[in-house]
């Protein structure tokens, strides 16, 4: 439908005259740009262009002969139109004056000091992250005291909604995986105790692993994905729409509305989701028992409460509170450092994920030295 | 006359669910006009615009562009409430993302034409490289217009333009508008409920009331034969005050 731009120079009577033909649209000038640039010197002063034979022009065909005119005839010089045509000299005009020279970017070089510089501040940006975390983290426990005196505050309607979202609707997964989890620890165990002949161990194998730190660790971090995105994008949500702020205006603690009951909802859901954690394990170490070295249910269970302490139990579960807080406090911190655009919507998230995943470990580790040193 | 009609809406009728917004809802949209489409809250103003621009589709009714189907109607160009902007690009990126898309343009080229288009919306060259959330609303319209018109459409579709701008901005944006339709012979679709951009640059208005177009025509005739609604909305003491600055000078 669109005819092809092409434009022709001529001379005429002293002056150059730029003939355009066809549809100079945002469509058809692609192909001219370079062609043009080329053309600019040969244009000189006074130049004139012809649209008699032009077709449509829009905003970016006439921005493109007007660079071609300022760049060869000056751009002090009035444009000067030859020909009839219902639209050009207007949008020439118009493209004239609102072409301005954009402002000269400063791109910084990659030099040594660019890098340092740029270092010095992450490092600089992650200090402060930590005290932020901190303070925040101290801000919460003081809310928390303060609810605890006067529980009247305590939002259960929040709470018992965040449990089932964040806490019930999780079961099945980490059941499931904490299920396979246990399942491939005891066919290891099955395989490489069996090459020493105390294939029997396996049993305990599963069953110290699963206790004390697969069924609380699996829970931990499969929150850390799950929940931990989630209040992150739903709190970082409110915040671009300034909902926290009219809460904050409305005189409702934003920590009080939607940090404490996020906090409280994982502290009682997180040890009851590590609880079936640790019995699905136990399953998934039952079921092999069972299939591949023919201990029967019964011996299984007689052999786990004979042998494994019922300490390994309350080690695991001790650890699952502290990592609850750990994770809703994360997530919450970050859903509330949201700023006004998208981009910060999803780093967030991802931040608030990686270092929830990643205090988990770390604490997990700090826990496994303590309990050790304490002989428990 | 027929040949002048840019947009021919026939027979729309919208429901969602129980609720029915539009049934049996006719509208001409005349080329190169500016067409102030009005009516109370909820009477389905967005959702006509909506489904004019493809975005929703009607339960029953068609929609031509010059006589053919939406399909292969020409650009449109659409601002929306809150200008719609790609927070996580700058404004200059923004302008250029359709150019990016839909045309072969080189890379300096393009950002050239999207810097015409920003001066064009009034955005000075500082403004070019900051990003949506560090602007004000106003700028953000502003910018919301300017990658509207970025392809260089004909049609322009514009939802609640002034909404939440002061006044002088509203009304420096309204002049804005209808010198870029008039430049560049856009004809605008524009949906709003203020009365000042209503008198000041639409030529003709629309009043949607109970699922159909209550009435339309020049703003001065609409206004002397309403009835209804319609004459409680150009009566009430808004619509008085901003007729006498508007009407009654001119005749």
């Amino acid at each position: 439908m669109a005819d092809e731009a092409a434009f022709d120079l001529r001379r005429a009577g002293g002056a150059s005259v730029l003939a355009l033909k066809g549809d100079w649209t945002v469509d058809t000038i692609a192909a001219l740009d370079a062609d043009l640039r080329a053309l600019e010197s040969r244009l000189g002063p006074g130049a004139v262009v012809d649209v008699s034979a032009l077709g449509r022009l829009d905003i970016a065909g006439a921005y493109l002969i007007d660079r071609t005119l300022r760049a060869g005839a000056g751009s002090e010089t009035r444009i000067a139109v030859r020909g009839k045509h219902p639209v050009a000299q207007r949008l020439l005009e118009l493209a004239r004056a609102n072409a301005k020279a954009p402002p000269k970017a400063d791109h910084k070089p990659w030099t040594l000091n660019r890098v340092l510089e740029e270092t010095g501040r992450n490092v600089a940006t992650m200090g402060e992250e930590i005290i932020e975390q901190v303070s925040f983290f101290g801000e919460t426990l003081a809310v928390l005291g303060r609810l605890a005196l006067n529980p009247r505050k305590i939002r259960w309607v929040s709470i018992v909604h965040t449990m089932e979202h964040a806490g019930l609707n999780a079961l099945p997964i980490i059941a499931l995986l904490s299920f396979f989890i246990g399942l491939v620890v005891a066919y290891l165990g099955a395989r490489i105790l069996g090459d020493f002949g105390a294939s029997v161990f396996t049993v305990e194998l599963v069953a110290f692993s699963v206790m004390r730190e697969f069924g609380v660790v699996i829970t931990a971090v499969l929150l850390g994905g799950r929940t931990n995105s989630a209040f992150t994008a739903e709190i970082g949500a409110m915040k671009m729409r300034q909902e926290v702020d009219a809460m904050r205006v409305l005189g409702i603690d934003p920590i009080e509305a939607l940090v404490a009951p996020r906090v409280i909802a994982m502290l009682i859901m997180t040890p009851i989701l590590t609880f079936a954690a640790i019995m699905s394990g136990l399953m998934g170490g039952l079921l092999v028992c069972i299939f591949e070295l023919g201990v029967s249910a019964t011996m299984f269970w007689q052999r786990i409460s004979d042998a494994v302490p019922e300490q390994h139990f309350w080690v695991g579960m001790s650890k699952s509170p502290a990592f609850a807080v750990v994770l809703a406090v994360i997530a919450c911190k970050q859903g509330l450092s949201v700023g006004g655009d998208v981009g910060s919507l999803g780093q967030r998230t991802t931040s608030s994920v990686v270092q929830g995943i990643f205090m988990v470990i770390l604490l997990d580790a700090l826990f496994a030295l303590w309990f050790l040193e304490m002989d428990w | 006359m027929s040949a002048d009609v840019a947009i021919r809406v026939r027979g729309i009728g919208t429901r969602f669910g129980p609720q029915v917004v539009h049934k049996g809802l006719d509208l001409d949209v005349l080329r190169g006009e500016i067409l102030g489409v009005v009516g109370p809250s909820g009477c389905g103003k967005s959702v006509l615009l909506r489904e004019i621009v493809g975005l929703d589709r009607p339960n029953e009714g068609t929609i031509e562009f010059f006589g053919v189907d939406r399909e292969q109607a020409p650009r449109l160009g659409v601002m929306f409430q809150d200008g719609a902007l790609f927070s996580n690009l700058t404004l200059l990126e923004n302008v250029e993302a359709p150019l990016r898309e839909h045309t072969q343009l080189a890379p300096d080229l393009r950002s050239e034409i999207a810097r015409v288009k920003l001066e064009m919306a009034g955005l000075p060259a500082e403004a070019h490289h900051k990003k949506p959330s560090q602007i004000s609303g106003g700028m953000r319209k502003r910018a919301a217009v300017a990658r509207a018109l970025a392809l260089d459409p004909e049609f322009l579709f514009l939802d609640e333009p002034t909404a939440g701008l002061d006044p002088i901005s509203a009304e420096k944006f309204d002049r804005l508008i209808e010198e870029l339709a008039h430049t560049l012979g856009l004809t605008v679709f524009l949906v709003t409920h203020d009365l000042d951009t209503l008198l000041a640059v639409c030529d003709r208005v629309a009043v949607l009331y109970g699922g159909k177009v209550a009435a339309i025509g020049p703003i001065n005739e609409v206004s002397a034969n309403a009835t209804g609604w319609v004459k409680e909305y150009f009566s009430g003491p808004r619509g008085r005050s901003a007729g006498r600055a508007y009407i009654t000078p001119g005749g």
